[in-house]
């Protein structure tokens, strides 16, 4: 499980390209070896040996640095399970379940980085951080994509109001997971493993249709027949 | 696409399912024994009055391995009816099954590939629960085989759990905590053990080649090449399972057949190899359609010390229980009495023991023996139940017996169960018990 096979960004010219790995991969060093963000970008690129114009080229701040970081985790999560998964053959609650257990596979390999760039910024899911940005977005699609096709399969119902927010609530599920897993002490985090298993089931389960549904058929009935 | 739309409801299914067999063979379990345990003179009223009631509600809310420990302090100080036990054996570990994403990413993790670039096929579904973990079905070449994936997360819980129980535990049986240490160790290296599928792995390749010359019995080939501390892969056996075996009415014949086998499968571990199969559970034997026995899982293996192994079956020699000494002497050592109990406690503890003992040895003490006969296992529940009502057990300072005849006992109480439910009549002889 070493730190090795990035995998290079899809189509850009390749130096410039190899010069925004290294940014990105220095970057990485740095905040990890220094435990904070370089004091400035004029101070990095020297370092780096690069003109501070050459930074900007490729990114605007540090905090686009720590979003491409997170971009790439997803890119790589996803890329990863269709590779190593029947994807196709799953059950959205299934595709679900690979995408939380290989983006943790994934986080693994930078836990530090996670870490650094986490630093209880995840207290406050709703808030948003920056460096999340882009893979939020990146998330919300895969999930967008999951619902509809769990529509489809009949696998969860849709509801007034509350279909609106399901993608909302396996964001929280997301970031509930991902700080589970940066807290979990156990060996090779086999209780991430539980936690992910026990609330995939659980928040499918809500999604789909219940004894909530039921509940709330019935007191409709109560209310209209009094 | 369209295939799918069952998924999410056949998954609901079968968690369900696999919930409501365990209850249900549980539920049989009491019925069948509790018609036979209430026929006799002990009514429920009694039962009730010496709290027998409160311990059972009282573990009935554990789980997993805390009930584990319950159950198996509760056998030894026979406090217990085994009724009650199988129930808890049955409720010991409802999990839910593995998602298939988590078994890829178990797989990946052990061996770097999946399921599919490892095997020819491989089911995505669980064929079975194993008690701490699941097992699927999978080909290679023209071999099929089972592959047993554990459950993440369990060896972690065990230590958890076993904390949690033992404030109660030492509540409820009256044992203090320095007295419990002893127990608990035993029982808490032994439920690691189990989780570790490597060494099960190295004693079921022992054990299967120590046995293989015995008549009537088979074993699965183990993969080593295949297994890893999580997953353990062995040949697929084809066959039943016990209780289905026993609804085809088979001969007599084939019950004693199978009954011998049985017998002589343990008698050989115990005293010649010294280690035991110590989880005589019907789930893990498979009769093959030969009428063989298949031996399935070898998860928890009691190594028998030397010097107990002496102590403990001098005690099951006829002639020892009519030497008054001797007996004494093996009582003080197998800590099934203490010198600092008194006189009146030394001659209560002494005759109970003696007639437990000449009741549980009985077997060996005769040529051949009917363990279909309901009346020995009557009086084996009735003497149980008699010593639940006994303040004096609860009420002991110290623990009767001794740590490594937790699971010696234990093993010795499912067999003679497996062979009353095979009705088996077989050749039990005094083989091994005849002083050197």
């Amino acid at each position: 499980m070493a730190t090795t096979k990035l995998p290079k960004k899809k189509t850009t010219a390749s130096k410039a390209s190899s010069t925004k790995t290294t940014i990105l991969k220095k970057y990485k060093e740095y905040v990890l070896t220094h435990g904070a963000e370089p004091r400035s970008v004029f101070t990095f690129a020297h370092e780096l040996e690069i003109s501070e114009s050459e930074f900007y080229q490729h990114y605007s701040s540090f905090e686009v640095i720590q979003s491409s970081i997170w971009e790439q985790f997803i890119d790589d999560t996803i890329a990863g399970i269709k590779k190593n998964q029947p994807y196709d053959e799953y059950s959205n609650r299934e595709r679900l379940l690979a995408f939380y257990y290989t983006l943790v596979e994934r986080l693994k390999q930078d836990r530090s980085v996670v870490k650094y760039t986490v630093q209880g910024k995840l207290k406050k899911p709703e808030l948003n951080p920056p460096f999340l940005k882009k893979f939020k977005s990146q998330f919300f699609e895969f999930a967008e994509m999951l619902i509809s096709d769990a529509y489809e399969k009949e696998e969860i119902i849709q509801r007034p109001l509350l279909s609106d927010r399901y993608k909302d609530g396996m964001w929280l599920q997301l970031v509930f997971i991902v700080g589970f897993w940066l807290k979990d002490e156990s060996e090779a985090f086999e209780k991430t493993d539980g936690a992910i298993e026990k609330s995939v089931n659980l928040s499918f389960e809500l999604m789909g249709s219940g004894p909530l549904d039921l509940m709330i058929d019935f007191g409709k009935f109560l209310y209209q027949n009094k | 696409m369209k295939e799918l739309s069952s998924i999410p409801s056949s998954k609901i299914q079968r968690t369900s399912k696999f919930l409501k067999t365990g209850a249900k063979v549980g539920g049989n379990y009491i019925k069948h024994y509790s018609k036979r345990m209430f026929d006799s003179t002990v009514s429920r009223d009694e039962l009730d009055e010496d709290n027998a009631e409160d311990i059972y509600e009282s573990l009935s809310e554990l789980k997993g391995s805390a009930l584990k420990v319950a159950q198996m302090l509760s056998m030894d100080k026979n406090l217990l009816p085994n009724a009650y036990q199988d129930k808890f054996a049955m409720a010991q570990y409802n999990a839910p099954p593995l998602s298939y994403p988590l078994i890829v990413k178990t797989f990946i993790k052990y061996f770097g590939k999946t399921p599919e670039q490892i095997y020819d096929t491989f089911s995505r579904k669980a064929v079975n629960a194993a008690s701490i973990g699941q097992v699927h079905q999978a080909t290679l070449g023209d071999k099929k085989l089972a592959v047993k994936i554990q459950y993440p997360g369990v060896s972690d819980s065990i230590t958890s759990d076993l904390k949690m129980v033992k404030p109660i535990a030492s509540a409820m049986f009256k044992i203090t905590a320095a007295e419990m240490d002893q127990y608990m160790g035993e029982v808490e290296s032994k439920l690691v053990e189990e989780t570790d599928y490597s060494l099960e792995l190295e004693r079921s390749i022992e054990i299967t080649e120590l046995c293989s010359h015995l008549e009537n019995i088979t074993f699965p080939k183990y993969h080593r090449d295949l297994s890893c501390e999580r997953i353990l892969v062995m040949d697929w056996m084809e066959g039943m399972h016990l209780k289905d075996w026993i609804a085809t009415s088979p001969s007599q014949e084939a019950r004693n057949k199978l009954g011998q086998a049985l017998w002589n499968f343990y008698d050989y571990q115990i005293y010649e190899l010294k280690q035991v199969h110590a989880d005589p559970h019907p789930g893990n034997f498979i009769i093959s359609p030969k009428g063989e026995l298949s031996v399935i899982d070898f998860g928890c293996v009691k190594v028998i010390p030397n010097d107990f192994h002496e102590l403990y079956f001098k005690l099951m020699r006829s002639d020892a229980l009519e030497d008054g000494e001797t007996i004494e002497t093996l009582f003080y050592k197998l800590g099934f009495l203490y010198e600092d109990d008194t006189n009146k406690e030394k001659a209560f503890f002494s005759k109970i023991f003696i007639e437990l003992i000449e009741l549980l040895g009985r077997p060996f003490q005769h040529e051949t023996f009917n363990f279909g006969d309901d009346s020995y296992f009557s009086q084996i529940y009735e003497v149980g139940d008699k010593i639940a009502k006994m303040k004096e057990f609860r009420n002991s300072r110290n623990i009767r017996g001794n740590k490594h005849g937790l699971y010696v006992n234990r093993t010795y109480f499912g067999l003679y169960n497996l062979l009353n439910e095979l009705n088996a009549n077989i050749v039990t002889g005094k083989k091994y018990l005849m002083p050197a």
